[in-house]
């Protein structure tokens, strides 16, 4: 079934990942926008910090009593500023990536760096993604690593093939809202919808997309929608309604939420309104 | 599929509801304290609110519940695994002292492996920069082609003005500095670059190796043969060496993508790049160690003999190292590791 629905996938950018239990994640793949964002921040916050200490040994050069202890003074400091160089370009990515997944310019567009199998990576994964940096960034302004980002399903650049990474935007569903039917169905309505109606999973996830969607689509719109499916439905079904729309609303109501062991009936679960997440 | 029997949406997600905010809970803790600061009870509740999770995600799937619970679920259950499959795990990081591990066995194992790789990266290195050296002995004119004359006569003047005075001890931090900063950089690159079929390697090998057979070459040309001999000999099997092997692990990770073998090329090159960066580090710390040596040995005012004695002992420890260190015992152990990391 799970290979029916990989073959299935969808053209988006989202990645499936199977664990262990034999569950299927759907990982969203940050695209090269989102991380050159993240990446600006963390150049900002690197040579920043590298200015800042650049103009703190500058005023510790002036403060000195004497010529050769300010030479002195100029040497450890110009050593200093050759060492945070050194850490921004070659530790900086590497290091925070290797403890928390993620940099700092990372966090702030809430990206994170994972295993291709889902998992957090290590020194190792990290050390290798960072070093293959230099290549990435070939000729001028990544251009071998968007290149390659084009042309991978996962839009890894060359540090991600090589380290089998990729840079998810872990983002978190929040809580579920049932779909409900507004206003309940009237009397009349119940009076002709069958008792049982069994929807495929097309149909059924079809409608709940349309009836999530609809107050975002102008009433003409909403009802040419409607129009599309809701006549073979309602012919298949034996129900006919005046309002292509509800008609769609009643079918999904009844065929979701009756015809089950514990079912409340639709009259009783009037509650919300599909509310914007 | 029949879904008859199955719970409605609103009943099936009243029954689990107290678990997934359970879950919830513990995981946006999680995500803002790290995973130690959990309680006892919290790490103790985790694997089998994370297994009901997957149960019900599985069911929720199979019953064809609306998206938004199949996808509040899928999050739950794939930030729960995010958590709970670390990778090797900081724990095991603590105890066996892997450190150690890496430096004496992996390191010096890893590299004997790539022996091919190491020798190649070597000739590349070595017969460029002989080739550079004899040419300028021949006619100094032809180190300009290579290193400017505006950065040689400079460089000629100080090695010819040799090691008495001495270099005070600010000069010599900075020096160590720019010598990590530079020499790193370069090693680093030229291991990245290796992903282009080993080219980036064999260009970064050629053009440093000859670059210090025209200096050196038209140091001696010029006269001062002998202080640049003294002067390299410190630092040098460490820093040239870490080049080398650089160099080599890049050529490596070229040769990975070009010869496969039985896996595809993307897996020849991941599991190839799990081992290589092994010797990555190990070149970075002896280049971390060379730009001490160079920094604040190689300029001193101490005895040619001394340093020379010094040069040829730290070779010789460098070589029985990488030919010596890390056999026989803990073979079983690498092994494992081995399978652990493809």
């Amino acid at each position: 079934m799970y290979l029916l629905l990989l073959l299935r996938a969808p053209l988006d950018t989202n990645v499936a990942v199977e664990s262990p239990e034999h569950i299927v994640f759907d990982y969203r793949v940050a695209g090269p926008a989102r991380r050159s964002f993240a990446h600006v921040i963390d150049l900002f916050l690197c040579y920043g910090a590298v200015t800042l200490l650049v103009l703190v040994i500058a005023f510790a050069f002036m403060g000195g009593r004497t010529p050769s202890m300010s030479m002195f003074a100029a040497k450890v400091g110009f050593s200093l500023v050759l060492l945070a160089l050194f850490a921004a370009q070659w530790i900086y990515f590497a290091a925070w990536e290797a403890v928390l997944g993620r940099t700092p310019g990372k966090m702030l567009l809430s990206l994170r760096v994972v295993t291709t199998e889902g998992r957090p990576i290590g020194i190792k994964a990290a050390a290798l993604r960072n070093l293959l940096r230099a290549a990435d960034l070939l000729p001028t302004a990544y251009v071998v690593g968007v290149v390659c980002m084009a042309a991978t399903t996962r839009f890894q650049r060359l540090g991600d093939l090589v380290a089998a990474t990729m840079v998810v935007v872990p983002a978190r569903a929040t809580k579920a809202t049932a779909l409900a039917l507004v206003p309940p169905a009237a009397p009349d309505e119940l009076a002709s919808l069958p008792d049982e109606i069994s929807l495929d999973e097309d149909e059924r996830s079809s409608i709940e997309l349309f009836l999530r969607r609809r107050h975002a689509l102008g009433r003409t719109r909403e009802q040419e929608l409607a129009a599309m499916i809701a006549r073979p439905i309602g012919e298949r079904v034996g129900f006919w309604h005046p309002d292509p729309a509800r008609l769609l609303a009643l079918v999904y109501d009844r065929a979701v939420n009756a015809g089950r062991t514990e079912a409340p009936s639709s009259r009783r679960w009037p509650a919300v309104v599909p509310e914007a997440r | 599929m029949s879904v008859a029997s199955a719970l409605t949406e609103r009943a099936f997600a009243d029954r689990r509801m107290s678990d997934w905010e359970e879950l919830d809970a513990i995981l946006r803790k999680a995500s803002t304290t790290r995973l130690r600061k959990l309680s006892k009870h919290e790490i103790l509740r985790l694997p089998p609110l994370y297994r009901n999770v997957c149960a019900d995600l599985a069911a929720s799937q199979a019953a064809r519940y609306s998206a938004p619970l199949v996808d509040y679920l899928r999050g739950l259950a794939a930030a729960a695994h995010t958590l709970l499959y670390a990778r090797g795990g900081s724990f095991g990081r603590l105890r066996d002292g892997t450190l150690r591990y890496g430096w004496f066995v992996a390191f010096p194992r890893t590299v004997r492996a790539r022996w091919r790789a190491m020798a190649l990266a070597a000739g590349l290195f070595f017969v460029p920069l002989a080739i550079g050296a004899v040419l300028t002995l021949r006619d100094p004119s032809f180190a300009f082609r290579i290193v400017p004359e505006a950065m040689l006569r400079p460089l000629t003047e100080s090695y010819a003005r040799g090691f008495a005075d001495g270099r005070d001890a600010g000069e010599s931090a900075m020096m160590a500095s720019f010598y990590i900063n530079n020499n790193i950089g370069i090693a680093l690159r030229c291991f990245a670059l290796g992903i282009f079929g080993g080219l980036g390697s064999v260009f970064y090998l050629v053009q440093n190796g000859i670059s210090i057979g025209a200096i050196v070459g038209y140091v001696t040309s010029q006269g001062a043969g002998m202080n640049i001999v003294t002067f390299v000999v410190g630092h040098g099997s460490l820093e040239l060496g870490a080049i080398v092997l650089a160099g080599g692990s890049g050529l490596s990770l070229g040769w990975s993508i070009i010869s496969p073998g039985d896996r595809t090329r993307l897996a020849s090159l991941q599991s190839a790049a799990r081992e290589i960066i092994v010797i990555v580090f190990g070149a970075a710390v002896m280049l971390l160690m060379a730009a001490g040596l160079e920094g604040f040995w190689s300029a001193s005012s101490v005895p040619r003999t001394i340093k020379l004695a010094v040069g040829a002992a730290l070779f010789l420890l460098l070589s029985l190292y990488v030919v010596l260190a890390g056999r026989g015992k803990g073979s079983q152990r690498s092994k494992s590791n081995q399978k652990v990391a493809s």
